[in-house]
């Protein structure tokens, strides 16, 4: 191949080292007027009184009143209203909306809301209100216990994460052609379009959403988006002016959605020689005040909650509550990051208490060809659970490492884990994701509403194209996602871009290659006339699943990665150092090796976050430490050397074989240095493993005073 | 940022002036000025720029010791080789707070002078007393990981932020003030009042007056210091706790010592009876952890910030280990 596999310049690269790059911020309209939300200061209750104290004059302001369509941002189950009516359910709600010429005197202008305050609910456990409830089982427990040696339970515990991409969200919306066109920072520009038609009660072609070029995302910017539109766009509406909508980082860190807490509960039954029996999980998720999208987080821990490993038993609970806070929502890993903590931490649990080797442990009970996991979808020849366990305990040198770690303040541990590629269950069916390719004369244009948010899409699909088409890579163009321009590919989620999308323009590509047979692109223009190809997302016939009782293919296919943490820990001030990371990932195929390995390193160091440093602090449903001063993320400081080892077992779905792959280190990572901690004999059950809860269990050690002054920092 | 006067000076007596209007504030650095205007935390109705002042100076003093110049740069100081030399505790600490950018731009004066992280202070939202007179402590019944355990009141248990001002206090600095009738010297410890119930009254620092420079005593032949800081992160980050130590020797006694503690007090914290049980002793590591002890007698955490008691100890007795068995050159 002389172009997939290939370290490509990135499409946009240029634009984005030299400073070119327009990002939502540059972007200016004539008559152009800003923005600004006034949002609740309580958690629960009901809006009393509205106080204006400024002078309306010059102001456009608007409530709920002023929506022409449907008060709620669609998603799903459409329970979120765009502004408060009357009842409020959560700190930083979204009840009146300002816009002026002059930003200064918007943020000056002050609004008194009153409030009849209700009493909250904080506490996920005590939540009457339950959002999604599944149910997942396989063989009977009661027999699988019986079966067992050993019954080994377990409580875990897993907090909010922001997601911090460095760009904020932000927004124009322009009120032009008796409809709304939207240009933004975001994931999923049909996701808005939706939101819109629904919220403005117009049909399909009077809105339109441009997405332009954006500044990290990672699930912060799936649906999102669709909310702050919605207010630009009702702005916008009213005043007739295009409106303008960037939040600061402080507004950005409290409203916006988090990572779901979660508590996972493990009861398994395993027998001496480390074989699973039964697998009991209860995995709890706080959804924050409306659903949004916790079904399907919730849906997609539950199906990787027993990990990439085969048991004959398994019975899997899983529900999303509400509470009053603001809704938690897409994040990198989407459910998955909270149950593989679980599983691995349980996993090297057991391996401790019946002196087993982690890896050992794990070679026992993989999934491999013929196996089936927890919904019982048969596992084929692409399963690399194996592979990539052993790669990394090889590259990592990791039995020499364990047995020169013995004694010292060092200590080495392993997480394996699994990410299912795409929409799960009937997701992808759902979606019937479309990707179009347009003869160009100098080649073809891709035309898909996958965007670039870093990751990049735009490289990796022009590379699948121009391999596929037999034409260099500089003569493949990359359509900016237009609702105007290209068809609805379905949201860039779900590691399922490369894969998906990749898949339907190799189909658009190998189509177009052979109706151009021997001409070239413009003489075929010149005696044809234009040509786009269009594809749309057909399910391959083994994939059957049944959303009723959670059986069958979860995924077309999963993703596997092993990590290897190596870490350090100062045992006068707790301190952990991660000094080395070893991860084997199976990516099908690694389209562009470089880019591939810089989602690895950047969601493994993201990873290490969630697993050091990151705590969200609430107040009264409310985050308090939404200022970067406050809420600790990892630096380059921080980072540990990254050994990141590409294996590429060929999915036959997949555009050469490839695999999804963005999400996987987020999995992976905490459980990794977690497993290191507890073989330094530091059991943590709760994330982040911050230095008071290293604390705890140094103090319940009594070797401590006689080594505080032998090591330094 | 609401708007605002502003004034580019050129004579300390101009500068000294214009302070005395009711809501004027000093310019120098910025570093950390800027921002809090930014955020609105401070909304002074006039902004004096005394970037222009010769105050950039450091220089011996007649007395022994050093005078540093309050606009000298934070890297300069840390940099600076007789300061590498005679106060490597300064150094040290100076080089393990902020980033290279903000220490290349602020100053020692706005060093001295900037304020808490408290997230509460800093939100521009919360009841906080320190902001806005008489409106409570959030910390008090919110999370409060980040905050003091020692010098705290009800009404604020916010930590002062900075790493040099603990060294500062360990070497019993005294900080220049001008502009009223009489120059006088306030040594670092009087200089920042306990909150008690007025914490928005941070400094000994009176209307017309201006930090014009920090003056540090000569350390006697023999004295070992060291600067030890934990935080969650690597860089760019303020302190969970810190320590300044600095050790008078005798041969192998300890003839005086001094102790600073930083971020986990409401302002450079010293530990006069901990400090006295090294008078005239033989450093021994039981004698390290009575003194760790004793300095945290004080202590009042509350349940977040418990952890900070026993990591404090710890890093004293560390400090003072890695400073007795560092030899001045």
């Amino acid at each position: 191949m002389k172009i997939v596999g290939r370290n490509l310049l990135r499409k946009e690269g240029m634009k984005k080292v030299s400073g070119k790059a327009q990002y939502i911020d540059d972007f200016s309209f004539p008559g152009m007027i800003y923005g600004r939300t006034i949002r609740s200061s309580i958690p629960c209750g009901e809006v009393a009184a509205i106080e204006f104290k400024f002078d309306k004059k010059g102001f456009t302001t608007l409530d709920y009143r002023d929506i022409p369509g449907k008060n709620v941002v669609a998603l799903i189950e459409d329970d979120q209203p765009c502004l408060v009516e009357k009842k409020v359910q959560h700190q930083e709600e979204p009840i009146l909306l300002l816009a002026h010429p002059d930003r200064e005197k918007l943020l000056q202008a002050e609004v008194k809301i009153s409030y009849k305050q209700e009493t909250p609910i904080f506490d996920f456990e005590k939540s009457p209100k339950v959002f999604k409830k599944i149910l997942i089982e396989k063989g009977d427990l009661q027999v699988g216990f019986a079966e067992s040696d050993l019954i080994l339970e377990g409580e875990y515990r897993t907090g909010h994460q922001e997601h911090l991409y460095i760009e904020t969200n932000g927004v124009i919306a322009i009120p032009e052609n008796g409809g709304i066109t939207i240009y933004g920072s975001m994931q999923c520009p049909y996701y808005v379009h939706k939101a819109l038609k629904v919220l403005l009660n117009l049909p399909d072609e009077k809105v339109r959403v441009i997405h332009v070029e954006t500044g990290g995302a990672f699930g912060g910017k799936e649906e999102y988006p669709s909310m702050i539109a919605c207010h630009a766009a009702l702005l916008a509406v009213k005043s007739g002016k295009p409106v303008k909508m960037i939040y600061d980082r402080a507004e950005d860190m409290a409203a916006t959605t988090k990572r779901h807490p979660g508590i996972i509960r493990h009861k398994t039954g395993v027998r001496k020689n480390g074989e699973l029996t039964a697998v009991e999980i209860d995995f709890l998720l706080d959804g924050g005040a409306y659903a949004t999208l916790s079904a399907v987080v919730l849906s997609r821990g539950a199906i990787h909650a027993a990990g990439p490993y085969f048991c004959e038993n398994i019975q899997i609970t899983a529900r999303v509550v509400m509470t009053n806070t603001p809704p938690n929502g897409a994040f990198r890993g989407f459910g998955a990051p909270q149950t593989q903590f679980a599983m691995e931490s349980q996993m090297d649990r057991m391996a401790e208490a019946l002196s087993l080797d982690p890896v050992k442990i794990r070679e026992k009970n993989v999934l491999k060809k013929g196996l089936t996991t927890a919904t019982g979808q048969v596992m084929e020849d692409d399963c690399s659970a194996l592979t990539v366990l052993q790669e990394a305990v090889k590259r990592s040198d990791y039995y020499r490492k364990v047995r020169t770690y013995k004694g010292t303040n060092k200590g080495i541990g392993l997480s394996l884990v699994f990410h299912g590629s795409g929409f799960t269950g009937s997701g992808e069916v759902y979606l019937a994701s479309k990707a179009a390719l347009e003869l160009t004369k100098n080649g073809a244009r891709i035309l898909v509403s996958s965007t670039e948010i870093g990751q990049g899409t735009r490289t990796m699909l022009a590379q699948i194209v121009a391999e596929t088409m037999g034409i260099h890579y500089e003569q493949v163009e990359v359509q900016e996602a237009d609702t105007n321009l290209v068809p609805n590919s379905g949201p860039t989620v779900a590691s399922r871009t490369c894969m998906i999308i990749g898949k339907l323009l190799q189909r658009c590509a190998e189509e177009m290659r052979e109706k151009l047979g021997k001409k070239s692109p413009k003489e075929y223009l010149k005696k044809y006339g234009p040509l786009v190809i269009t594809k749309q997302y057909e399910k391959p016939p083994e994939i059957e699943w049944d959303d009723e009782h959670y059986q069958g293919a979860a995924y077309g296919t999963y993703g596997y990665e092993c990590s290897i943490a190596e870490i350090e820990v100062n045992p006068i001030i707790y301190g952990i150092r991660v000094n080395r990371v070893t991860t084997a990932v199976d990516v099908g195929k690694a389209i562009h090796p470089i880019l591939a390995k810089g989602q690895i390193e950047g969601g493994m160091v993201q990873g290490l976050g969630y697993a050091l440093l990151e705590q969200v602090e609430m107040k009264d449903g409310k985050m308090t430490n939404s200022q970067l001063t406050n809420y600790i993320i990892p630096t380059t400081c921080d980072t540990p050397i990254l050994d990141v080892v590409l294996l590429e077992k060929s999915y036959r779905h997949g555009p050469f074989g490839a695999k999804g792959l963005a999400e996987l280190p987020l999995d992976g990572a905490a459980p990794a240095v977690v497993n290191a901690l507890r073989i330094l004999g530091h059991d943590i059950r709760e994330l982040p493993a911050a230095p008071e809860r290293v604390l705890e269990s140094l103090l319940s050690r009594s070797n401590i005073d006689q080594r505080a002054l032998s090591i330094g920092r | 940022m609401k708007p605002f006067r502003y004034h580019r000076i050129k004579t300390l007596q101009e500068a000294s002036h214009l302070t005395q209007e009711p809501g004027a504030v000093i310019l120098a650095g910025g570093t950390n000025l800027i921002d809090m205007m930014r955020l609105e935390i401070m909304n002074p109705a006039a902004v004096v720029d005394i970037q222009s002042l010769p105050l950039n100076q450091i220089e011996t003093l007649p007395s022994g010791g050093f005078r540093i110049g309050s606009l000298v740069r934070n890297s300069d100081l840390a940099f600076h080789p007789s300061i590498q030399k005679e106060y490597p505790v300064l150094s040290q600490a100076i080089l393990s707070g902020a980033s290279p950018q903000i220490r290349n731009q602020a100053t020692v004066g706005g060093n001295l002078m900037q304020r808490t992280r408290c997230t509460y202070f800093r939100d521009g939202i919360s009841p906080c007393s320190k902001r806005n007179p008489g409106t409570g402590c959030s910390a008090e019944h919110g999370y409060h990981r980040s905050h003091a355990v020692l010098g705290i009141s009800d009404s604020c248990s916010a930590t002062h932020p900075s790493d040099m001002c603990v060294a500062l206090a360990a070497l019993d600095a005294q900080i220049v003030l001008e502009g009223k009738k009489e120059k006088r010297t306030v040594p670092i410890t009087e200089f920042y009042l306990l909150p008690q119930n007025t914490p928005w009254k941070e400094t000994a620092l009176e209307p017309a007056e201006i930090i014009t420079a920090v003056d540090l005593p000569e350390l006697p032949e023999g004295t070992r210091t060291c600067y030890l800081k934990v935080r969650d992160r690597s860089s760019y980050e303020f302190a969970l706790v810190s320590a300044a130590v600095v050790l008078e020797f005798n041969q192998n006694q300890i003839q005086k010592a001094r102790i600073a503690l930083g971020g986990i007090a409401v302002k450079p914290w010293r530990v006069p009876e901990a400090e006295k049980l090294l008078h005239h002793s033989t450093p021994s590591k039981k004698l390290f952890q009575t003194c760790a002890e004793t300095a945290l007698k004080g202590a009042k955490p509350k349940k977040d910030n418990e952890f900070k008691v026993e990591l404090a100890k710890r890093v004293i007795l560390h400090a003072l280990s890695l400073a007795s068995k560092t030899k001045k050159e």
